[in-house]
């Protein structure tokens, strides 16, 4: 009888429900994670693992000039990136959501289509675009004018090969939430004394902040560990933290530190996520009013 | 039109003491015209409805007086000044919309006072305000809360301190009661005529409810595909309805049309349907013509058969009660007639002697009717 409940009730219903989401989060979050802080903690010598505990690959990291180097240098790359996309993806997501009318789908899978391809071909479509002999420095060229060195194999054409990768994101974290938005609130700020920015800034920015925080996570935690595009439109000079990660677990083989600079890249990138969702007052979300504590 | 121009002129001279003025306003979309060449002049503490049924184009009209809509032709006048080309932030208005439009990510507080923040009142000033409009609307110790704390009707009571907070020339409402029960619109139609009483700002009052632009205005324009049918005092237009869409929109009414057989004196006598009907005669209506007549069930009494003591003149005609509607001070009894035809009543209640399926009289004064040459609409 027992059993009989207890196959019927609302508990097994939930647990079943889960499943799936609690197995996908053991299998692939925890468990390689789990792997990456393990190895962190240990020491390579000539390609094999040694498992003896000590914290030498962060004092590495922490002290070396060179990584801290490349780890500031990518923080400043993913924050500049994250904003440069949240200063245009919003007028982008704001026309889609309000005038796109039945073309509103579309209009959306149009700003993801690049995606129907690939990172690589994507990548490399951009160096066809900004490389010393690509378009525009060939048309700057044939019209007599200097070629932008700007463009060239630089952090710039890393920066702008980053955006045009990421911006999707935010164009569509946005948009969903503006999806929800009730438009009308912009009638009800302007009757009441509002200018059109200063109705945005207080209606339709702090209603749509959670997913203009979520653009956010998804703009920064994958240019932080950007390598192909670095390598690709970076030239020489361009490589970033994520390159030097990946090199640990290529050609050096130092699988203990590259674990160490990984774990801290995840550290940063959760940090990240951290204090921009720390911004977020549910309360003041417009999804619930519930005091705290009521 | 170059003196139809001139003498507006002189008007505006005139009458700048006009809270709301609007001069041969249009408003077309696409092949609709949803506003036709309105004009309309609301004074200062008036509480004015604009009552029509969906699609009359009172919504638009409102929100052309907002500045929501652009007006196609013509000009808005609020408080003597012309805000034709002004943006909604621009014309010193407040508005009360039908889903409310709180902001949900702001207090009571924090919403009733944003019209001050953007005038960039000082904090005490704001204070004051607040608590003069929170006193008003009977929403203090609200403050804290958000909207999704509040019932209906203390949305409706926030929607309105918003809308009042700024003393605005002019306070615009669309169909502001459309969202709230029946128990809650009778209690909010009284607050909010005491509110308008006690503030003395003028109210224009968008509803498709007769019984609601009965009940709180002064004055009433009934629209009708984007014109305005009539304007007047709201018991001019209930006793005097000048069409025959005024007539059929405000109150209960029996409708009865038929041709004109023969005339004598002010009367026609038309063929209803099998029933030879006296009726005032509308302009200009010759024997054969057709007209409509309307007939407010509250004119009209009913008794058991042959027990009636008709004013003189009354007709009387004879029918099968079909059905009874307790309203409280009064029933509404629906009769079935000779000729087939039904007929709704409002008198006062008689338990004793009708009954469902008996035989009544139905008696009425030909004079409180009203008819007009029918159009061919039935």
């Amino acid at each position: 009888m027992a059993v009989k409940q207890f196959l019927h009730s609302k508990d097994l219903k939930a647990l079943a429900l889960s499943l799936p989401g609690a197995l996908f989060i053991i299998f692939f979050l925890f468990l390689p994670l789990a792997t990456i802080v393990i190895y962190s903690f240990w020491r390579t010598e000539s390609y094999t693992m040694i498992a003896d505990w000590n914290l030498n690959n962060y004092l590495t990291i922490l002290t070396t000039k060179t990584y801290l180097t490349f780890l500031f240098r990518s923080l400043a790359m993913s924050l500049a990136v994250s904003f440069i996309s949240l200063v245009y993806s919003w007028p982008v997501a704001y026309y889609i959501a309000k005038y796109g009318g039945r073309y509103r789908l579309i209009l959306t899978m149009l700003t993801a289509a690049p995606f129907f391809t690939g990172i690589l071909l994507r990548v490399t479509a951009m160096q066809q675009i900004l490389g010393p002999i690509g378009v525009v420095n060939m048309f700057l060229s044939n019209i007599g004018l200097k070629p932008l060195h700007l463009l060239m194999y630089s952090h710039y054409a890393t920066a702008l090969g980053l955006i045009y990768l990421w911006i999707p994101f935010m164009v569509l974290a946005i948009y969903l939430s503006l999806l929800t938005f009730d438009f009308k609130l912009l009638d009800a700020a302007m009757i009441n004394g509002a200018s059109p920015l200063r109705a945005f800034w207080e209606v339709t920015l702090p209603l749509n902040w959670i997913g203009t925080c979520i653009g956010l996570a998804l703009v920064f935690i994958p240019t932080f560990a950007a390598t192909i595009t670095p390598k690709f439109l970076g030239g020489v000079n361009g490589a970033l933290y994520g390159n030097i990660l990946a090199h640990q677990f290529g050609s050096t083989g130092t699988w203990a530190l590259g674990s160490a600079m990984g774990v801290l890249m995840f550290t940063i990138s959760s940090l990240f996520v951290f204090i921009v969702f720390k911004t977020v007052n549910l309360n003041r979300s417009g999804y619930t009013g519930q005091i705290a504590g009521e | 039109m170059d003196t139809n121009k001139f003498l507006y002129f002189f008007k505006d001279m005139q009458t700048s003491s006009y809270a709301l003025q609007l001069v041969e306003v249009e408003k077309q979309f696409g092949d609709v015209r949803a506003v036709d060449n309105v004009s309309l002049e609301v004074k200062k503490g008036e509480f004015f409805a604009l009552l029509g049924p969906s699609g009359s184009g009172k919504t638009t009209l409102l929100r052309i007086i907002a500045g929501l809509e652009s007006a196609g032709k013509g000009s808005v006048f609020i408080g003597g000044k012309n805000v034709t080309q002004n943006p909604p932030y621009a014309r010193g208005i407040g508005m009360v919309f039908q889903d409310f439009l709180l902001f949900p990510h702001k207090t009571v507080g924090e919403n009733i006072a944003f019209p001050l923040k953007m005038k960039k009142m000082s904090p005490t000033h704001q204070q004051e305000q607040l608590n003069w409009v929170l006193d008003l609307v009977r929403m203090k110790g609200y403050e804290d809360r958000f909207p999704n704390q509040l019932s209906g009707g203390q949305k409706q009571r926030v929607a309105l301190a918003r809308g009042l907070v700024a003393r605005p020339d002019i306070l615009l409402l669309d169909e502001p009661l459309a969202n709230l029960d029946r128990e809650l619109r009778k209690e909010m139609e009284v607050e909010m005529r005491r509110f308008q009483a006690e503030i003395d700002i003028p109210f224009v009052y968008v509803t498709h409810n007769q019984e609601e632009a009965l009940t709180l205005s002064n004055r009433i324009a009934v629209m009708k595909d984007g014109h305005f049918e009539q304007v007047g005092d709201k018991l001019e237009l209930y006793d005097e309805p000048k069409t025959a869409f005024v007539a059929s929109f405000l109150g209960l009414n029996n409708t009865i049309s038929g041709e004109v057989l023969r005339q004598e004196n002010d009367f026609s006598f038309i063929d209803w349907k099998g029933i030879e009907l006296k009726i005032p005669t509308p302009n200009g209506i010759k024997p054969g013509d057709r007209i409509a007549y309307y007939l407010r069930s509250e004119k009209m009494h009913i008794n058991p058969l042959g027990k009636n003591t008709p004013v003189d003149g009354s007709i009387v005609l004879a029918a099968r009660l079909r059905d009874i509607i307790f309203k409280g001070q009064y029933s509404d009894y629906f009769v079935i007639l000779d000729n087939d035809e039904e007929m709704v009543i409002s008198d006062v209640p008689d338990i004793e002697s009708l009954k469902i399926g008996g035989k009544v009289d139905v008696s009425w004064l030909p004079s409180s009717g009203f008819s007009f040459a029918a159009d061919g609409e039935e």
